[in-house]
């Protein structure tokens, strides 16, 4: 059975992405498995003290942003799994896919209006796809549901 | 548990050495006797400020070489013991670096004047700054690692560090060649390093890296959304609260890598745009934090520089702050006053339930023994000043206490301190200390201080609004830092103002007010930003100026009024 792999965040593009990857669930008949990935790069920014356990807290946010997700895939009767990682998004992306099993990747396009973030992640995808062998869909926000 | 009883014993130790009574640094050569003839003086620049470490030479009797020798100490003043020879003429050189050389040769009336009464005091020496290449050296390192901070280029510690490094390049490699290229040396540079501010912060990163663990701020927060009951402005209004009572007391970037993902979460449930509660919150917490010492790193270094504590911040700030922040609420309920018409259909029980799960206390008792100790860390805060208990002594006591309570794993407690924190502070106070070496930080000090005259009201105004806005774009700790010799030259010309130090609350305001006016502003925003960005939730830059800019400028207002209020109109 095909398995849909859907990195999300929780933005409204996102709920855009989450949206089209249950519509296609629906149609492939696929299992529908949600990511998200507690990627914390932006605090080698920090200058101050970071004494926080600042990746189990965004861990904990992804975990009720992907039940907010699954309740989502519900309403629309598609049963999905969910699955929080930490680490560099693109690695994460790559480990998840392998362990379970994807036969599609689908990513949403976060800024559709940058030229340059969209060949920028067309880029990721074609890096992904090759790692993994498995098709990578980037969901423009213009995509119809 | 020796390891822990061993560390827990050499922080204090290291502590009370550190913080032990400054020893006189003048030092008599020649021998002593009560007996003998005195000389005295005192040093100080154009400026009026005191010259310390100038090396003072008596030649008596037209010798070549001088009889006896000492330094100023910290206050300018000097004074030798003269051996019990004959005196029939008394000459005296006075040699600084960075400053012109001194001669004088005492008259005949003044030889005798010294032969009878046993001693000698003069007049003021006045020392006139000196432009040598030093001081360029000084002013590019310093000016080129505010570059670097500002751009990002290197982290805050390295780009400190590389400052500094230019500094002794110069004045041990190219000094060697060339005695103009001399900055300060190593003993100086190490005089320049405000102990107690290294300790306090260490002290209370120990603290809040036991805290945070409890998940005390997670909880406050789902309490905040439960007594709500979907009333947007009010769960604004209490999560601002609860936002600035955690900043007043820890630092504003731990408390929002903690309070900002569960408000996004809380902000979801209800429906809402999770911004308009992340950005009240970090509008809160760069305001709140200007009320307690420990609340942000720039009080940390006023109250160890001009020796401001505890009580001193809270009954000469608080008012203000809380009239700023009624300023600020007004301006973010009206700014997002779409989303608070805005009601939620409720959220599923998982949902809810996740929430709760996320917010839930985690470690009781640590909790417990935290609140026990912090809760007498503020009381000896507060009374420490009447036992002459410095703050950092408080807080690395209670962080030891802490310790050896709550048994944490003494590893992951080292690695709580941030110690590249602790290393950019240290390079920090040396360059800065370079710069003050040189006279550069004179030269501006003299600027400012013609412009601002006796007039306290416009010095309140320049150093809220000019450290407020120059914060938009500089760090505030390096440009605090900097700002301090010069409040402190800019006080002495307005009368009140030094014993007030209503400058250094102006400091203070501006500072950390003005960290509010960008997303880039200062390390609250950019770590907020990073986690709603996390959430799908981007900052923008243009969306944050449209309401963090009109805060800024009204808040600053706000507390130019206050001080106005407390020490302009009242005196203090």
């Amino acid at each position: 059975m095909a398995t849909i792999l859907c990195a999300t965040r929780g933005g409204e593009a996102s709920i855009h992405t989450q949206e089209h990857a249950i519509r296609l669930a629906q149609t492939q008949d696929a299992n529908l498995v949600f990511l998200y990935v507690a990627d914390v790069q932006f605090l080698s920014q920090a200058t101050a003290a970071i004494v926080v356990d600042v990746a189990t807290e965004i861990e904990h946010m992804g975990e009720f942003l992907l039940l907010m997700a699954k309740e989502r895939a519900e309403k629309a009767g598609v049963k999905s799994e969910t699955l929080v990682k930490r680490g560099i998004f693109r690695h994460a992306l790559v480990e998840a896919a392998q362990e379970v099993g994807a036969t599609m990747i689908v990513l949403g396009s976060p800024q559709e209006d940058n030229p340059a973030m969209q060949s920028l992640l067309e880029e990721v995808a074609g890096v992904i796809k090759e790692q993994t062998g498995v098709d990578v869909v980037i969901v423009d926000r213009s995509d119809a549901v | 548990m020796i390891r822990r009883t061993l560390f827990s014993a050499l922080l204090v130790g290291l502590a009370l050495w550190m913080l032990r009574p400054d020893t006189p640094v003048t030092a008599l050569q020649g021998g002593q006797s009560e007996s003998r003839p005195e000389l005295s003086g005192f040093l100080t620049d154009s400026r009026g400020q005191a010259i310390s470490d100038a090396e003072v030479l008596v030649f008596l009797n037209d010798a070549a070489e001088p009889a006896v020798s000492t330094t100023s100490s910290e206050d300018g003043s000097w004074v030798v013991d003269l051996p019990g020879t004959v005196l029939e003429s008394v000459h005296i050189e006075v040699e600084r670096h960075h400053y012109e050389s001194f001669s004088y040769r005492l008259a005949e009336s003044e030889v005798e004047r010294l032969r009878m009464d046993g001693s000698f005091a003069f007049n003021t020496i006045v020392l006139e700054n000196q432009i040598t290449l030093g001081f360029w050296v000084a002013a590019a390192a310093f000016v080129f690692t505010l570059l670097l901070i500002a751009s990002e280029r290197l982290q805050n510690a390295l780009a400190a560090l590389a400052g500094i490094s230019i500094v002794f390049a110069a004045t041990f490699i190219l000094g060697a060649f060339n005695e103009s290229f001399y900055v300060l040396n190593m003993e100086r540079a190490l005089a320049y390093i405000n102990w107690e501010v290294i300790f306090l912060v260490m002290g209370m990163m120990i603290v809040v890296g036991i805290l945070e663990g409890t998940g005390i701020f997670q909880w406050l927060a789902f309490q905040a959304y439960r007594v709500s009951r979907g009333r947007i402005s009010l769960l604004i209004i209490v999560l601002i609260v609860i936002t600035s009572v955690a900043s007043a007391l820890l630092d504003n970037v731990t408390t929002m890598l903690l309070m900002a993902p569960i408000s996004l979460q809380i902000a979801l449930a209800l429906g809402i745009d999770p911004l308009a509660l992340l950005i009240p919150e970090i509008l809160a917490s760069n305001i709140s934090g200007i009320s307690t010492l420990i609340g942000t790193p720039t009080n940390i270094l006023i109250g160890a520089y001009a020796g401001i504590g505890f009580n001193d911040f809270l009954i000469n700030q608080t008012l203000g702050v809380l009239g700023a922040m009624a300023v600020m609420i007004v301006v973010v309920l009206y700014f997002f006053r779409g989303e608070l018409k805005k009601t939620s259909g409720g959220i599923s029980e998982a949902l809810y339930n996740k929430l709760k799960e996320n917010a839930r206390i985690k470690d009781a008792r640590t909790l417990k023994w935290s609140g026990v100790v912090f809760g007498g860390m503020l009381f000896f805060f507060i009374v420490g000043e009447s036992l002459h208990m410095v703050p950092s002594v408080t807080a690395l006591l209670g962080a030891t206490l802490l310790l050896l309570l709550v048994e944490p794993d003494i590893e992951k407690m080292l690695r709580v301190v941030d110690w590249t924190t602790l290393v950019f502070f240290m390079a920090l106070f040396m360059l800065v200390g370079a710069v003050q070496e040189v006279g550069l930080l004179g030269v501006f000090a003299e600027i400012m201080g013609n412009l601002i005259g006796a007039n306290l009201p416009l010095g309140i105004v320049v150093l809220v609004f000019g450290a407020g806005l120059l914060s938009f774009v500089i760090a505030n700790i390096p440009l605090a830092a900097a700002l301090l010799p010069v409040v402190r030259f800019v006080s002495a010309g307005i009368p009140g103002a030094a014993e007030s130090q209503v400058l250094y609350y102006a400091l203070s305001m501006g500072a950390a007010m003005g960290g509010n006016g960008f997303i880039i502003s200062g390390e609250t925003n950019l770590m907020t930003s990073g986690i709603a960005e996390r959430a799908g939730y981007p900052i923008s830059f243009a969306r944050y100026l449209r309401i963090g800019v009109p805060v800024t400028l009204l808040t600053l207002a706000a507390g130019t009024g206050w001080l106005f209020l407390r020490f302009a109109l009242t005196g203090g």
